[in-house]
């Protein structure tokens, strides 16, 4: 598989599953919220979670974001074509950050081989 | 496992962030030094996947989802810890800065976690393993659900320092469900790896047992 199919094919995997997740991704806390709701008492180790269970979070003396597309979503009245548009942006975005990162390091390098020389 | 600013109080964040900065140093260092032209858009593509993966969360019961990390998949394709804490610290940036996924002052701290000890815990676990089992599959599986446990237990250990979770309590129930998410962990990157293999078997990093000096 030469580089262009392997990139072309490896993108088209990764947005699939991006998008794929934004329906089928369980909304099931993560091992870290779990492990919050325990200790907030709304959950046992090895129970469900209930509904309506939120984890608290006390924002005194932390730092405090709002995202633009908080949960990778664009928010209640888009529903899911926000979570899509929130997915492939995030998908695209990973891929040119890594791509721009790595060409700004080996653009240094080149510069300094070539003032070296 | 993506901690939220609200978990850790600002000057142990910072901490973390410092001790962070110093991996990342390392991993641009990495990047500079080992990068070929050709090389570049198919690590941009395991960026792209590891994120859309991450985006996945699967069930493991007890009320509970995980999904892959890919310290392990990142470090042991590509031949370096590096690698891992390369890739994963651009993909926390992007999940922080855009989503809310894992926090600001938090970063450096997730980026410890799943980048460095994911990274460090996968490449060299795999190889250990290797060594021992002479199985690929046997040991990318394990060296992937170590690199999910460990950082877990030390997510727990961080989550005491900032007065979040109790250490016990934390300690437990952060390992009894990284203990199932690492199950994922473990078969999506036997199947990931298992597939770049089979598209591009020049761009993994997996050379034969004693391997020689890492490169950083």
């Amino acid at each position: 598989m030469n580089n262009k199919t392997f990139i072309i094919a490896g993108i088209i995997i990764a947005l699939l599953i991006g998008v794929l997740a934004v329906f089928f991704a369980s909304g099931n806390p993560d091992g870290l919220e779990s492990t919050a709701l325990i200790v907030q008492g709304q959950k046992t180790l090895t129970g469900d979670t209930p509904p309506n269970a939120e984890v608290h979070e006390d924002p005194t003396g932390k730092f405090s974001y709002s995202s633009p597309m908080t949960n990778y979503s664009l928010g209640e009245n888009i529903g899911p074509l926000g979570g899509i548009i929130a997915i492939v942006a995030g998908t695209l975005l990973a891929f040119l950050l890594v791509l721009g990162v790595l060409k700004l390091t080996t653009l240094i390098k080149s510069r300094k081989a070539k003032s070296n020389q | 496992m993506h901690i939220p600013d609200a978990f850790i109080p600002i000057p142990q964040g910072v901490i973390y962030w410092i001790i962070a900065l110093v991996f990342v140093a390392l991993a641009l260092r990495w990047a500079k030094n080992e990068m070929s032209e050709e090389k570049i858009p198919l690590i941009a593509v395991l960026a792209a996947g590891i994120f859309a993966l991450q985006s996945f969360n699967l069930p493991v019961s007890m009320g509970t989802s995980g999904h892959l990390v890919g310290g392990a998949l990142a470090a042991i394709v590509l031949g370096s810890p590096f690698a891992a804490v390369f890739i994963l610290t651009l993909v926390l940036i992007v999940q922080g800065v855009l989503f809310g996924d894992g926090g600001i002052t938090t970063m450096g701290a997730n980026i410890l976690n799943m980048g460095v000890l994911g990274g460090f815990v996968g490449f060299y676990s795999f190889k250990g393993m290797m060594g021992i089992t002479k199985n690929m599959n046997i040991s990318i599986f394990t060296a992937a659900w170590l690199a999910c446990f460990i950082p877990a237990l030390a997510a727990a250990v961080e989550m005491f320092f900032a007065g979040t979770f109790p250490l016990i309590e934390g300690l437990i129930a952060m390992g009894v469900y990284h203990a199932l998410i690492g199950i994922i962990e473990g078969l999506v990157t036997v199947i990931a790896i298992r597939l770049i293999i089979k598209a591009r078997p020049d761009i993994v990093d997996i050379r034969d047992p004693p391997m020689k000096g890492v490169n950083v």
